[in-house]
């Protein structure tokens, strides 16, 4: 089958007049809902706004209105970020029947460029797990593209599970926290970009840990995955946290051959074989084409990166569903009898294990008593795992290491594994992240017939050179 | 607070309103009639809405901490403090807790005692609760949003305060400088205090979320005459948490918790930390107004006046402010006496906002200007105040139009006294005999023949010369 069309190109074949919109449109709705069937990479598809945007687009490119970087072109959106008028739950039964008053300012500014909305994708309920099978109470886990046996990585599986199956032009907005875009991208064999803490505006974004949240982009390519992410970023005076750098031209940039690369020696030793194996030889190949390679230690990150993550990331988020009380929004019941019990009750009901098990772990960690011990040391940790990145930054360009230390699992295999273990899986993907580093996953080889994504740190703001790596990475293809 | 064995020790946690226009973490206007008419996600907590921080509201809390004298940190964030109430939106306030504005300031009070302050810190105020058919009765209640996000400076002091008496002074001395800053108001901002009382060194009690001054002093008298009855009973005093009822000024316990509050304080990183230079900190504080101390101790040096009404003058920003006015046009000491006593007496007896008057200084001028020169009798000036002030009436046009200024003759006075003279017989006879009360009445019924046109003493003396005569 041929490949669709990137991104630069359909919208070219758009401006042209070659493609309809809303044809392009029903075809990618039919596709989605179809596959959903089977896949469930959508907790919900818009299909009634997605057309009526696309109609709206198609008669002002008549009227000569619309110009647009991404015009026409179908976005799928992670549920966890807040597109108007849209249910938009996190993937969580708790947030039934929310419809946001506003978007996200990523979703705004795609849909200045002309993007279309086609639906909200899986994900673990409110982004609390690796494999996207911590969905919400009623909601399916996507299923692997290849292998329906396996999972699609999390937990911006949905984005992934799509941007991978779909035969036609489209790209994906995910978030990540401690790795959920590289890891599913990586499961499912798709590029997954996230960008530095701050570039993007996280303002409509249902938060999970807001220290460390990040929304980005998954595509088939680089260049797609780029591009959006080019659109995305920017000042937003709505998130006090963002930066005011720009990524003009991000989608437009040129591979580099000839960067410094660190190999991050600890992150690859935690990995299996077979996956060392893969990145190993794209590595190789890399140095051949022009790369200079160096082998880096990270140990400290290798060391304290999971603990501090997970009691940074759950001490936060414990404070961010606190919100969810049957009060205001969401999932609620007649309002009767004592306040406490009510909370208790609704969020009894509303939240899922994984939900419920890091409330507990968060509000332990920030507890008087514990308080010093876990979330405060935590947080001094981190400022460590940041300066180690920075010394490493000194001299190199780009640190590589794999995306994921396994190929996607099967179900089964997961539910054998601990809540412990299954946190240990994040290994090499919560360094960038707990340091808001931007980082890419490119698909590079094959193991079991599944891909291994090959992970790209740059430097903070250095989106350009994270780019560039992945473009080079992506042609020894 | 054991440190000290004997009397009363006062502690209060204060939370006061900052008269910003709009709220601490969005656009939302911070008065409101209608309820639930001003909020939007962010006051809501609606997912995915994100804090923006008021520069406004920050610049009000820094001013605070620099008037109290407080060391303010150079470095700053915001905390999450995580509890669950239905008048809280995000079920967390965002609050500061491990470094706040301000840390190690004071209040003077009248008397000249220094009160520590421990911190001072900004954070958002949560939903008002509402129990239309009052809190016992009502089988339901209502949440008003427009309250959720209005920024709360909290001030926070050492146990120095020694009675109810010496808390009230501390807060008058604390709104005084609050007004000074121009960043509350005491008609559209509410003050609330937590106060903690212990006596003889005994378990500490707080008396929690009490609105308004004197409801803090009437609180506190309560409590500090509770705990010591107890004492003198024979009976412990229970560490606790307390609630004052305005209606019966009692304070009754509330639930009791068996272990402290955790409210599990973390880092608000939705918002970045604040960073000032020791060069921004040093301009900050050179900046302040003049605050009512100094300006009581200007006015005594540049106007002679007296320490008492220099204070009621520096005390009250807008009288204040009147006064330094008036005093551009007139006599000082004059001006000053006619404004904290006339002036003042007439607001204080028609419970009148001097704030809301909006008085012309000109206007005052004019008419002290006239009295000084004798034209008028300070009886018609204090009528024409109460008129400016009451009804808004000019005083120039109040005494023009009345025809209230001193016209009459010699003999227009003579001819008036001998009318109410011929007219009260009784009161003359009385009046031969020494009864003092006789003269007032007469004095009176001549001011009123004549408008009180005539000075009372010029009245006097005639009636006393025409009875020895007569």
């Amino acid at each position: 089958m041929a490949k669709p069309l990137s991104l630069k190109q359909f919208v070219a074949e758009v401006k042209k007049g070659n493609i309809s919109i809303v044809e392009h449109t029903e075809k990618i709705l039919a596709e989605a809902e179809q596959s959903n069937q089977t896949y469930r990479y959508f907790n919900l598809i818009a299909r009634d706004s997605a057309l009526k945007q696309a109609k709206e687009i198609e008669a002002g490119i008549k009227t000569g209105r619309h110009k647009g970087k991404l015009l026409g072109v179908p976005i799928s959106v992670k549920d966890c970020i807040c597109v108007k008028g849209i249910e938009s739950r996190a993937g969580s039964h708790i947030l039934s029947g929310y419809t946001p008053l506003f978007s996200a300012t990523a979703i705004e500014k795609a849909k200045a460029e002309g993007a279309i909305t086609i639906g909200k994708t899986a994900q673990d309920e409110f982004g609390f797990g690796t494999f996207c099978n911590n969905v919400g109470i009623g909601f399916a886990r996507p299923l692997n593209p290849r292998d329906r046996k396996r999972c699609c990585g999390g937990s911006s599986g949905g984005s992934a599970g799509f941007a991978a199956l779909s035969k036609l032009t489209h790209t994906s907005i995910g978030q990540s926290t401690g790795g959920s875009i590289a890891c599913p991208a990586s499961f499912c064999g798709v590029v997954g970009l996230t960008p530095t803490y701050g570039l993007v505006s996280r303002y409509g974004l249902i938060d999970y840990a807001n220290s460390l949240d990040k929304i980005g982009s998954l595509g088939k390519t680089v260049e797609d995955a780029a591009l959006l992410l080019e659109v995305i970023s920017g000042y937003d005076v709505n998130d006090s946290t963002s930066l005011s750098e720009e990524m003009d031209e991000l989608g437009s940039v040129n591979p580099s051959n000839d960067l410094r690369v660190g190999i991050v020696k600890e992150l690859f030793k935690g990995c299996d074989k077979p996956v060392q194996k893969e990145c190993r030889k794209a590595i190789d190949k890399l140095e051949k084409e022009g790369a200079t390679v160096e082998e880096i230690s990270l140990p400290l990150n290798a060391k304290f990166g999971i603990a501090a993550y997970y009691l940074v990331s759950t001490a936060e988020a414990s404070t961010n569903l606190a919100k969810f009380c049957g009060m205001r929004y969401g999932l609620h019941e007649r309002l009767e009898g004592n306040f406490n019990e009510y909370f208790t009750k609704v969020r009894s009901k509303g939240f899922g294990e994984e939900a419920k098990r890091r409330i507990l772990l968060g509000t332990f960690a920030r507890m008087a008593g514990f308080r010093d011990a876990y979330y405060l040391k935590a947080m001094k940790v981190r400022t460590k795992l940041i300066k180690e990145f920075k010394q490493a930054f000194a001299n190199i360009d780009v640190l590589l290491n794999p995306t994921m230390p396994i190929v996607a699992p099967t179900f089964r295999e997961i539910e054998k594994l601990s809540p412990m273990q299954q946190y240990a899986m994040d290994l090499c993907t919560v360094p960038a992240n707990l340091a808001g580093l931007p980082h890419a996953s490119v698909p590079i080889g094959i193991h079991e017939k599944m891909p291994v994504g090959l992970m790209i740190t740059a430097d903070h703001l250095q989106e350009r050179k994270m780019v560039q790596a992945a473009l080079a990475v992506e042609g020894l293809r | 607070m054991s440190k000290e064995k004997d009397g009363v020790m006062i502690g209060l946690e204060c939370h006061v309103q900052l008269n910003t226009e709009t709220k601490l973490f969005c656009g939302c206007r911070t008065q409101a009639e209608e309820p639930n008419s001003a909020c939007c996600p962010v006051c809501l907590g609606h997912p995915g809405s994100k804090p923006v921080l008021n520069a406004k509201a920050l610049d009000y809390a820094l001013k605070v901490a620099a008037a109290l004298h407080c060391e303010i940190n150079k470095e700053f964030f915001f905390s999450r403090k995580t509890y669950f109430y239905p008048d809280m939106s995000k079920n967390f306030q965002i609050t500061q807790y491990e470094i706040p504005i301000g840390l190690e300031g004071q209040v003077v009070l009248s008397t000249g005692k220094k009160i520590r302050i421990t911190r001072v810190h900004l954070e958002e105020d949560p939903a008002a609760l509402v129990h239309e058919a009052g809190m016992a009765a009502s089988n339901f209640c209502l949440v008003d949003y427009n309250r959720s996000g209005i920024p709360l400076v909290e001030i926070v002091t050492e146990p120095d305060l020694s009675s109810p008496q010496e808390a009230r002074d501390f807060l008058d001395q604390l709104t005084t400088i609050l007004s000074y800053l121009k960043v509350y108001s005491a008609t559209t901002g509410t003050l609330k205090a937590d106060c903690n009382v212990s006596v003889y060194g005994n378990s500490r009690v707080e008396v929690k979320n009490v609105t308004g001054k004197k409801g803090v002093e009437k609180a506190l008298s309560f409590e500090v005459a509770r705990q010591k009855n107890l004492l003198l009973n024979d009976k412990k005093i229970v560490r606790g948490t307390r609630a004052f009822d305005e209606k019966t000024m009692t304070t009754k316990a509330t639930r009791t918790k068996e272990t402290e509050d955790d409210y599990g304080y973390i880092v608000e990183s939705d918002l970045t930390t604040i960073h000032f230079s020791k060069e921004e900190i040093k301009k900050m504080r050179e900046n302040l107004p003049e605050l009512h101390a100094a300006k009581a101790k200007r006015f005594i040096k540049d106007f002679s006046l007296d320490e008492y009404t220099a204070n009621v003058l520096a005390n009250n920003f807008t009288l204040g402010n009147l006064f330094e006015e008036i005093a551009k046009e007139t006599e000082p000491k004059m001006a000053a006496k006619f404004l904290t006593r006339e002036l003042m007496a007439v607001v204080n007896r028609s419970d009148l906002d001097l704030d809301s008057l909006q008085l012309n200084p000109e206007e005052i001028s004019s008419l002290l200007r006239i009295l000084s020169s004798q034209r008028i009798t300070e009886k018609v000036a204090k009528e024409a105040i109460i008129a400016y002030l009451t009804k808004g009436t000019k005083p120039m046009q109040f005494i023009e139009k009345g025809g209230l200024a001193k016209d009459l003759t010699e003999a227009d006075i003579e001819k008036a006294v001998e009318k109410v003279l011929s007219e009260n017989r009784q009161a003359v006879a009385d009046l031969k005999r020494g009864k003092q009360k006789s003269l007032n009445f007469l004095v009176g019924k001549v001011m009123k023949l004549t408008r009180a046109k005539v000075e009372p003493r010029i009245v006097q003396d005639l009636i006393y010369k025409k009875i020895k005569g007569g």
